[in-house]
């Protein structure tokens, strides 16, 4: 198995930049599971980045040690070049990592504007409490949705009213909110339908031309992961099985690094 | 998906205290109902339409009310407090031993009383949160520990006589003549201010405000309403205390819930405490904010309930068990369009809800009918009001938020 991002990355904006995450031989274990062995992922400003592979890979152990969920057991993290600890989601929040979880994390009885907030609203002092400055909210929410190119997102409906493209673009604007460098999704397309995960794919491209660099987890090979991203890092048994540049496999190859099958289809070779 | 997607001019969301019933399409089938009550009582008794009965419904409706204003906060965040009954009762009876045989001025026990009713309401919520034993069990289990609690701070004769105290005359205000319509004044005053205050916010921000729909119509209702009110209460004998005392409470509930960060956490954490965890909201203290609330409001319910029967006893607080106060104020709240799985509900539910139940009493007492009539009525009402909000749902689609 050859790791073809080290030599041979040809990606056109990351190229000779210092990656905004680099996570080398990252180990990770859970008593006596051993969930990472040796792990590696850079993730450059402007690129989307798939990693994928099959249950138990390891993928999601990566992206939580990334997002501060978990820490890892050994291992270097440096962010923009620098070494960094990350203990806790706060940490990570702090560099300006944010992570969509697949649950999305939404009240569905709120509206856009109440959920891209929630929890740091711009609020004034009142005799009864801290009012919210619904006002300014909403510029802020129209401008940050329009930056999405989703200017025409209901700001008023319940997000529950809503279908699940747009909740999933209402997460995503949430995590935007606050200018991050890094954006995680898991698994941004499992619960849509096809045009709604292209819509998506859009966004997510929208974001990384604006500069950030994005790590997406997901199972959705064929359609979405082989359409919407720059750069697949496969996993397979906690440590890095593939490493493809987006345009030249097909999903078929890349399934076949997931499962471990036919080694002559790594193009790295 | 791109049907979903809503290409109209954003819509001005107006999140004001007197959010107008016609615009919220959920109380539209309660105001409707209601309405149909009082056209069938108007024509089974030709007492039940003037001033004098409308008032004494009125009044008859407000410890209903005020307790269903309450434990509205503890079912937004999707919990239940049973014990709000007997915190009603027990603080009551609390107050008058210390009134009666301590000797303490009202100014003094009444806020003492309202003070315990909340303590009572955090530490039930302090349990619920931090041992997790669920809000329904924690809270039937110290009801009934502070039935017993009442029963023991009363005396021998079971009956504290509050005639004379000064408490008495918190029933017996009535805010007449000159008075009544200043006070709807400074009311509408209140409110049109709030929202002049929050189109000015938005038009500063560059956003737009339909000066129509969310300026002159709210503040045209709620002046049309207001007036009615005043008339018709003025047409008996003033604006009774203890409705001013709601209508504040319900104005201030609303701007709580509508324009505050803690009523917006409120609706987040009773629809998905998971979500507003990770927002970094402290669930735990909204809770017990909101069970800190539902026992106060409680305890002020009582000190009215107190006055109005001119003392406390064995009944004070519906009895053992919460009896029908219980039972009727959460389904004043339910009726009136509260949610039992939390984050829905608005302020004017408890106001309708029980103006639902007090007319029910109020209507079927006219008519000459039995008291246990009522209890059935009232019980099929809940169970028919909850239907017909659960048919709208299906028919359009629309999840109850």
């Amino acid at each position: 198995m050859t790791d073809m991002s080290a030599g041979r990355e040809r990606h056109v904006q990351a190229s000779g930049a210092v990656p905004l995450i680099s996570m080398r031989n990252i180990h990770k274990k859970f008593g006596s599971l051993h969930a990472l062995r040796g792990a590696s992922i850079d993730v450059h400003a402007g690129e989307v980045v798939a990693l994928v592979g099959d249950n138990g890979a390891g993928k999601s152990t990566m992206v939580k040690v990334m997002a501060g969920v978990h820490m890892a057991t050994s291992g270097d993290y440096e962010f923009e070049g620098k070494p960094v600890r990350i203990t806790s989601p706060t940490d990570a929040n702090a560099l300006g990592i944010q992570t969509v979880y697949q649950d999305l994390a939404l009240c569905s009885n709120l509206d856009a504007v109440q959920n891209l907030f929630l929890g740091r609203e711009l609020t004034g002092s009142s005799l009864f409490g801290r009012r919210i400055q619904r006002a300014e909210c909403e510029v802020k929410a129209r401008e940050v949705l329009k930056r999405m190119r989703l200017g025409n997102l209901s700001l008023t409906r319940p997000v529950g009213a809503m279908s699940g493209g747009q909740r999933q673009n209402i997460a995503i604007a949430r995590s935007i909110l606050w200018t991050p460098k890094v954006v995680i999704l898991d698994e941004p397309t499992a619960a849509l339908s096809h045009s709604a995960a292209e819509q998506v794919g859009d966004l997510i491209r929208t974001l990384a031309d604006q500069g950030l660099g994005i790590v997406v987890v997901s199972h959705d090979i064929h359609n979405f992961v082989v359409n919407a991203t720059d750069r697949i890092e496969v996993m397979r048994l906690g440590a890095n099985a593939a490493s493809f540049r987006t345009g030249d496999v097909t999903g078929e190859q890349v399934v076949n690094a997931m499962v471990g099958g036919n080694e002559g289809v790594n193009l790295a070779g | 998906m791109a049907e979903a997607i809503t290409s109209a001019p954003p819509l001005v969301r107006r999140r004001s205290i007197g959010d107008l019933l016609a615009r919220d399409l959920r109380a539209l089938p309660i105001v409707i109902g209601l309405i149909a009550l009082w056209i069938f009582f108007a024509v089974q008794s030709d007492v039940f339409l003037t001033a004098r009965n409308l008032s004494n419904l009125l009044v008859q409706s407000t410890v209903v009310g005020i307790m269903a204003l309450g434990i509205m906060f503890v079912l937004l965040v999707k919990e239940i407090d049973l014990s709000v009954a007997a915190i009603n009762g027990v603080t009551s009876v609390f107050m008058a031993k210390l009134i009666v045989e301590a000797g303490v001025t009202p100014w003094v026990a009444v806020p003492i009383a309202i003070a315990l009713g909340a303590f009572i309401g955090s530490l039930s919520a302090r349990w619920v949160t931090y041992v997790g034993v669920p809000s329904f069990v924690v809270t039937l289990g110290l009801g009934l520990a502070l039935n017993g609690l009442q029963l023991i701070l009363l005396p021998a004769t079971a009956r504290y006589s509050l005639n004379g105290t000064g408490l008495e005359q918190i029933a017996l205000i009535n805010i007449d003549g000159i008075w009544a319509w200043v006070v709807l004044a400074i009311g509408i005053l209140s409110f049109a201010g709030l929202v002049f205050s929050e189109a000015a916010s938005r038009t500063r921000a560059g956003l737009e405000t339909p000066m129509m729909r969310a300026v002159v119509l709210p503040i045209a209702a709620a002046t049309l309403f207001g007036a009615i009110v005043v008339a018709i209460l003025s047409a008996h004998k003033g604006i009774p205390l203890i409705v001013l005392i709601f209508g504040i409470l319900l104005g201030l509930g609303g701007y709580i819930l509508k324009q505050t960060q803690f009523g917006l956490y409120l609706y987040a954490v009773g629809n998905n405490d998971e979500a507003a965890r990770r927002s970094g909201i402290k669930v735990h203290r909204i809770k017990m904010a909101a069970f800190a609330i539902a026992g106060g409001v409680a305890a002020l319910a009582g000190v009215i309930a107190a006055s109005r029967t001119l003392g406390v006893g064995v009944f004070s607080g519906g009895g053992v068990g919460g009896g029908t106060l219980l039972l009727e104020s959460i389904a004043a709240a339910v009726i009136g369009g509260v949610s039992l799985f939390g984050g829905r509900g608005s302020i004017h539910a408890s106001l309708l809800g029980a103006l639902v139940i007090g007319t029910v009493s109020n209507g079927l007492n006219l008519m000459g009918v039995e008291n246990e009539i009522r209890l059935i009525v009232t019980g099929l009402l809940l169970v028919l009001a909850v239907s017909i909000d659960k048919l709208i749902e299906k028919a359009t689609g629309q999840q109850s938020f």
